[in-house]
């Protein structure tokens, strides 16, 4: 780490430079030690932000009634995540309060995700597990508050730890799987789903492009130059895949935050 | 690519400054979303929204306002109709009441005029009766006197004598 230019160079002596942990765990370039101390991946996330306000907040403020192309895309995304996530999971009545949340949850993360394959970012904004934790935490804090408002605090966690219907010596085995899958499985499978998704998606493209740029111009014997272009074709293709992903994980963060929520929900209707 | 095995795990460990810097820009973007982005697009559906409603609303109105113009001109068209109907009916019947009423003042007028006619024609008949009579006397007593030549002068033996000539006329007759 202390000479990484070096270490760069020898690699490249001797094989392609393929990605490591250390891509997601980088040097404190600004204030280090102190707690506002920002890496690599800090520094994609702000100006990543910035420039999501600024894209959003100008189309918002020249929102018209009738919308030109931009305008109709970013209202599709709204009206996406309203109508296909939402209203879809919980209905217009509660999904109504959730509608910011949720929103800001998909744009965000899919905005974050999306820099893993923006030139010059090449790293996902959401690939340090702190992002998608805060994500996953917002989601604990609103299920959790959801089931206290709803139901009452005892009353939620009676009917989540002891599921009506079931034989009273199941709820030993039950009871604590409940109690766990409240407090740990949905914010950590929430987070690990989306912090995996988008480290291994960068290595994927990375491999990919580390072997093509080997293949094709640092390697000795130019006779394998042609995996080369296998490989370039190959980095492309999980390009797009990561596309693909960012959306996919996007949705299913979103989707699965609203799921968590409704459960909260006593089961009416 | 040894210390790749140990700095693994380090992926899993959030770090203090990446939390605070994920909390204050997810903060900042969730103020964005709350009280600019959502309200600001809110805010245009519920307008296009209304103003989709409002034109439907206009436009059932237009044609509620058409209908009901179109049922009052019918009805009016429909008593107009009724009424001219009636009107010429009323024509109708007053024309042959007038020619009735000519008919029957001209038929009066004719057998008025008949009536003075034959009146006149009788009394000039008369007239011309008693004016003949007269004239028809004299006339026979000059022409006796002429032929008797005298004494026939006196009126009662001249008034015999035209009676008797008179009746003899009449006796022929």
């Amino acid at each position: 780490m202390n000479d990484a230019l070096f270490s760069g160079l020898t690699l490249a002596a001797d094989g392609p430079e393929f990605p490591t942990v250390d891509d997601f765990l980088l040097p404190q370039i600004i204030f280090p030690g102190t707690p506002f101390a920002m890496d690599r991946i800090i520094m994609v996330r702000i100006i990543a932000t910035a420039i999501m306000l600024v894209v959003l907040g100008v189309s918002a403020a020249r929102a018209k009634l009738i919308p030109g192309r931009w305008q109709g895309a970013v209202e599709w995304v709204i009206e996406f995540v309203r109508d296909q996530i939402v209203y879809q999971v919980m209905g217009k009545e509660r999904g109504r309060r959730y509608l910011p949340m949720i929103t800001t949850m998909f744009f965000t993360i899919l905005v974050f995700n999306l820099c893993g394959i923006i030139p010059g970012f090449n790293i996902a904004a959401t690939a340090t597990i702190t992002m998608p934790l805060v994500f996953a935490g917002w989601c604990f804090v609103q299920y959790w508050v959801a089931g206290a408002r709803e139901k009452g605090l005892g009353h939620f966690l009676k009917e989540e730890l002891f599921p009506r219907g079931v034989p009273a010596p199941i709820y030993i085995l039950l009871t604590p799987i409940q109690l766990l899958e409240l407090l740990v499985i949905r914010p950590v499978s929430l987070t690990l789903r989306l912090f995996a998704n988008m480290v291994a998606g960068h290595i994927t493209v990375a491999v990919c492009l580390a072997a093509t740029q080997w293949f094709l111009i640092e390697i000795p014997n130019k006779l394998w130059s042609i995996l080369g272009i296998g490989t370039f074709a190959a980095g492309l293709v999980m390009t797009l895949f990561e596309i693909l992903v960012a959306a996919l994980q996007a949705f299913i963060f979103a989707m699965l935050t609203t799921a968590y929520i409704n459960m909260s929900y006593p089961e009416t209707e | 690519m040894t210390f790749a095995e140990q700095d693994g795990i380090n992926l899993f460990i959030p770090k203090v400054y990446d939390i605070v810097w994920s909390l204050i820009i997810l903060l900042v973007i969730a103020v964005f979303f709350y009280k600019f982005f959502m309200p600001k697009f809110q805010a245009v559906f519920d307008e296009r929204t209304a103003k989709i409603e409002g034109g439907i609303a206009k436009a059932e109105q237009a044609q509620k306002d058409a209908a009901e113009a179109k049922a009052k001109y019918e009805a009016q068209l429909s008593t107009a109709r009724v009424e001219a109907a009636k009107i010429r009916d009323d024509a109708r019947a007053e024309a042959s009441h007038i020619v009735a009423d000519a008919r029957a003042r001209a038929e009066a007028d004719a057998a008025q005029i008949t009536a003075n006619a034959q009146r006149s024609l009788k009394s000039q008949q008369q007239q011309a009766m008693v004016s003949l009579k007269g004239e028809v006397g004299a006339l026979a007593t000059a022409l006796a006197g002429k032929i008797l030549g005298a004494k026939l002068e006196d009126s009662a033996v001249q008034s015999s004598m035209i009676d008797s000539m008179l009746d003899d006329l009449d006796a022929k007759k």
